[in-house]
């Protein structure tokens, strides 16, 4: 009996030591890494937008062409050229922002995805964006820009919704500044 | 027919099956599953084998790794334990066999759940993040970790149908040590 108890003592130490002293000889040069394997540090450093053609983009959208402005209705379509450069296909479920007047930072509307858009990896995808000039916005053209044919505007509280996760870029990363049409010209 | 019925533990046979079972299952399924937005990066956990996904990636950590081979070898070790303790539970060293076996799968539960809970603790500390261990939530990565840019994302977790199964391995195992007795009892045939 006392055999027994030996052998099951034996057998609890052995499952326990050897793979801990296994995987400390392994890592014994680099035993950060036994914690943080290499993987999760190059993951890291593409996320925050580490150098080289491996990194995954978090870059802000950029705007193409010009804003197409519709009186009748004070809505208006910017379009965004948007490169997937994750190694996956993604889906941009939505797209929001908020515009301001450039110069005076006042708020003049509010901007929305007209569509969710698919973008293959590596492909860059074509985003429209409507938005709709308020009542007070309206108001700030005529008073404050009547002899400009072209405002500049950027946006503010931008927001990519992809593949479950929210993007919200602050003013240090939205500096591209809009040309639009002057609604009150 | 009854000395069939008498001359084994049956909780300990179906103990040991089931947790021998349980290694199987637990080395393709997660007892406990972590996914962020739509399946963007996941974390799938258990004693026996424990990996995070990231797009397309698939990664372990390897302090982890070994704790995983400890945990297989550990249930291994008790599963075959209680088999062998269930199928000739009169010996002199059966006690022994059952005393090895019994209580590990309930520690792997209680180990797991427990570390689950610090590990969510330690995330909400250290990192600011919030995550469920059942449900779903919305959470927000610490600025410090991304400059200019805020990350949103929906946490969702659960416990998956493996954990269950060890629970009920768990529960045979003591069945199995509470019948000990009367199976011992019962007069041989």
């Amino acid at each position: 009996m006392d055999k027994i108890r030996l052998l099951l003592t034996v057998i609890t130490i052995v499952i326990v030591v050897i793979p801990i002293v296994g995987i400390l000889l392994a890592y014994r040069d680099n035993l950060l890494g036994l914690f943080v394997p290499p993987m999760i540090t190059e993951i890291a450093v593409d996320l925050l937008g580490g150098d080289g053609d491996n990194a995954y983009g978090l870059e802000p959208p950029t705007i193409v062409g010009e804003p197409q402005y519709d009186e009748a209705s004070h809505t208006f379509a910017v379009t965004f050229q948007y490169k997937n450069s994750f190694p996956v296909d993604i889906t941009i479920k939505s797209l929001s922002g908020n515009i301001e007047c450039d110069r005076d930072r006042f708020p003049l509307g509010n901007t929305s995805l007209s569509k969710p858009v698919s973008i293959d990896a590596g492909e860059t995808g074509t985003l429209t964006v409507f938005g709709t000039w308020t009542e007070e916005a309206i108001d700030h053209f005529e008073n404050e820009h009547e002899h400009e044919e072209f405002v500049d505007v950027f946006l503010v509280d931008f927001a990519v919704d992809f593949s479950g996760i929210q993007i919200q870029f602050d003013q240090s990363q939205m500096k591209q500044t809009i040309q639009v049409p002057n609604p009150a010209y | 027919m009854n000395s069939i019925l008498t001359k084994f533990n049956w909780f300990g046979l179906a103990g040991g099956a089931t947790t021998i079972l349980l290694i199987v299952v637990s080395l393709v399924y997660p007892w406990w599953q972590l996914t962020v937005g739509d399946a963007l990066f996941t974390v799938n956990a258990s004693p026996v084998n424990m990996n995070m996904g990231f797009l397309d990636t698939s990664f372990t950590i390897p302090f982890i790794w070994a704790l995983n081979i400890i945990g297989i070898l550990t249930l291994l070790a008790s599963g075959i334990a209680m088999l062998i303790y269930s199928i000739i539970p009169r010996k002199s060293y059966s006690k022994r066999l059952l005393g090895f076996g019994y209580k590990k799968p309930l520690f792997a539960v209680l180990f797991f759940t427990i570390g689950l809970v610090v590990a969510t603790v330690i995330c909400q500390v250290v990192l600011s993040l919030n995550i469920p261990l059942m449900g779903s939530t919305t959470s927000t990565l610490p600025i410090p970790f991304v400059s200019g840019i805020t990350l949103t994302f929906l946490l969702s977790a659960g416990f998956q149908w493996p954990f269950w199964l060890a629970i009920v391995a768990a529960g045979l195992c003591i069945a199995a040590r509470l019948y000990h007795g009367k199976a011992v009892a019962a007069p041989s045939v």
